[in-house]
């Protein structure tokens, strides 16, 4: 089956000579919720921003649903793989919901009804209310204009949303609010998910796939479960396992897995444990 | 000694509909570590900007009750004695950063309260030998990494030599190597110069390691204070308030609720992993 992006040989360096990316290979297939992980400076944000054409590659070539990024247009582009920035602000610069989320939309040349259609949509999606719509967006609470950042991607309905650090500045609550949210995306709606993020328990708990980097190379790609089961080959990218996942590695000679991802999975070891040593 | 005492505080901002401190009541002692925890929107900021007196000289609002440092009302102290008591680090270092050079920006501040040359250059040397910025001193801020210009804020501050640090989500922007070294500096102000420190931190890892005690601000009040280890001990409380302690905290917590944890919540992989091992190895 064709990987719905695909990625050759990439590699990307800055106007200032530094060279970012390395001779990438990545496919990235339908049903993934993939997670993009390695310390700053490893390329994971460059690398994102080349999956829609944001950054065009300097050598090597990503196909996106067939289309080469580096000669495509932007409408092409954004209809496909939709990129929500890490800070919201980043992106929000209409003045009332409603327009902001319209925005996209409007650009690619869509009539107005349609416009309209496509925010409504959007706007129940991420379970904004109407009354938000004529609001300006800087005076909602940050959760909300992250989902608002989301609705102005989601109106351009494209199959993959990338987006880079969810959860950053946000608590506990508000992060796995925003993530359950991703998953629904998934799960109900079909959307490809790519997170770049440095929060492992969010990783652990959410992503299906992990794709590590360091040095501009992908040094790991697997179900999450396996890459965070090899704590030496993951500390090259400086990156370590989930606090729960280190102690079940902790405890090997006690017969614990070494790919525990979620704190539920522990207890429930432990208590099995307990119960059924003689 | 007493550094900070905080009686039936209540600050509404005076663009706000409702109060943002609803009577908080808070004791801190000198050369302790306080941690503070809370959902964002429960007021965390705007407590911290009491005691260094942004509130109430800096913003407009309504405010009642007291807040004493050193046992003086902050309302009848001037700012520059407060600010020579209490340095506050920003979330967001850039936010406070206005010079050229690392140098310029660690030297401003000291010069600006009329530092003779040679205590500057003494005090330059302790604080980029205690945050590891030296070798940064010639680059301008800008040109940092997230976590290189977290300690130069830090280093900043400290340069001020405050009896109380104050650092705001000192981590947020950095990644777990920029997070890790950052509390390394933390760990070892509380060491080497038992200065008093209040920190506000989502990660909880990382402060339950570092803090002697714990307190959990929502909406507006402080619903529980404690030693670490006995904050954490209140699991119950502690999710019913959005907070999601150290991950080996929750599975214990867990655990406990279903008879299977015997004695005290552990905060680490090594206290865990102990009484883990401890109670597998009775269980033979």
């Amino acid at each position: 089956m064709a990987a719905y992006i695909d990625v050759q040989n990439l590699s990307y360096s800055y106007p200032d000579g530094t060279l970012a990316l390395r001779k990438v290979n990545l496919r990235v297939n339908n049903g993934d919720f993939l997670a993009l992980i390695g310390q700053n400076g490893s390329g994971k944000t460059t690398l994102s921003k080349c999956l829609n054409g944001i950054l065009k590659p300097t050598d090597g070539t990503v196909l996106v649903d067939g289309f080469d990024t580096s000669t495509a247009s932007v409408a092409e582009m954004v209809r496909r793989v939709g990129y929500v920035f890490q800070n919201p602000d980043h992106q929000i610069f209409n003045s009332n919901v409603y327009d902001e989320i319209a925005y996209g939309p409007r650009n690619i040349g869509l009539r107005e009804a349609e416009v309209k259609d496509r925010v409504i949509e959007a706007t129940r999606v991420v379970g904004l209310k109407d009354e938000h719509l004529s609001v300006h967006p800087f005076f909602l609470p940050k959760g909300l204009r992250q989902r608002v950042a989301i609705a102005s991607i989601l109106a351009l309905r494209p199959k993959v949303i990338i987006v880079d650090e969810p959860t950053t500045g946000q608590d506990m609550y508000q992060s796995f609010e925003i993530m359950n949210f991703l998953t629904e995306l998934h799960e109900k709606n079909g959307h490809i998910i790519i997170i770049v993020t440095h929060d492992m328990p969010i990783v652990a708990r959410y992503a299906k796939r992990v794709v590590v980097m360091a040095m501009g190379q992908i040094i790991m790609d697997g179900p999450t479960a396996e890459v965070f089961s090899h704590p030496e080959e993951l500390s090259k990218s400086f990156v370590k396992p989930p606090q729960i996942t280190r102690l079940g590695q902790s405890l090997l000679t006690y017969g614990f897995p070494p790919n525990i991802l979620r704190v539920e999975e522990m207890a429930a070891v432990v208590k099995e444990k307990m119960v059924f040593t003689p | 000694m007493e550094i900070v005492r905080i009686e039936d505080l209540r600050w509404k901002y005076s663009e706000a509909r409702e109060y943002t401190l609803k009577g908080v009541n808070l004791f801190l002692e000198e050369g302790k570590f306080l941690g503070i925890v809370g959902p964002n929107g429960a007021g965390k900021t705007t407590l911290v900007y009491t005691l260094n007196g942004l509130i109430p000289y800096r913003y407009n609002g309504i405010k009642k009750g007291r807040v004493f440092i050193y046992g003086h009302d902050t309302e009848a102290t001037p700012v520059e004695k407060l600010t020579s008591w209490v340095g506050l680090v920003f979330s967001d270092p850039e936010a406070q950063f206005t010079s050229m050079t690392v140098e310029d920006e660690l030297v401003f501040g000291m010069e600006n309260i009329g530092l003779d040359r040679k205590e500057i250059k003494a005090r330059l040397e302790w604080v980029t030998e205690l945050t590891n910025t030296a070798s940064l001193l010639e680059k301008p801020p800008y040109e940092l990494s997230g976590g290189q210009k977290q300690r130069v804020a830090i280093a900043s501050v400290l340069a001020m030599k405050p009896k109380l640090l104050i650092m705001d989500e000192p981590t947020s922007m950095l990644d777990p190597i920029g997070r890790e070294t950052i509390f390394e500096v933390i760990a070892r102000l509380k060491q080497e110069e038992g200065i008093t420190i209040i920190a506000i931190e989502h990660n909880l890892e990382l402060l339950a390691a570092v803090a002697d005690d714990m307190a959990l601000l929502n909406d507006g009040q402080i619903i529980f204070q404690a030693q670490t280890r006995e904050f954490f001990n209140n699991y119950d409380l502690l999710i019913a308030n959005q907070i999601y302690p150290p991950e080996v905290t929750q599975m214990a917590g867990i655990l406990r609720k279903e008879g299977y944890w015997p004695g005290s919540l552990p905060l680490n992989i090594e206290q865990a992993r102990k009484q883990i091992s401890k109670s597998l190895v009775r269980a033979v």
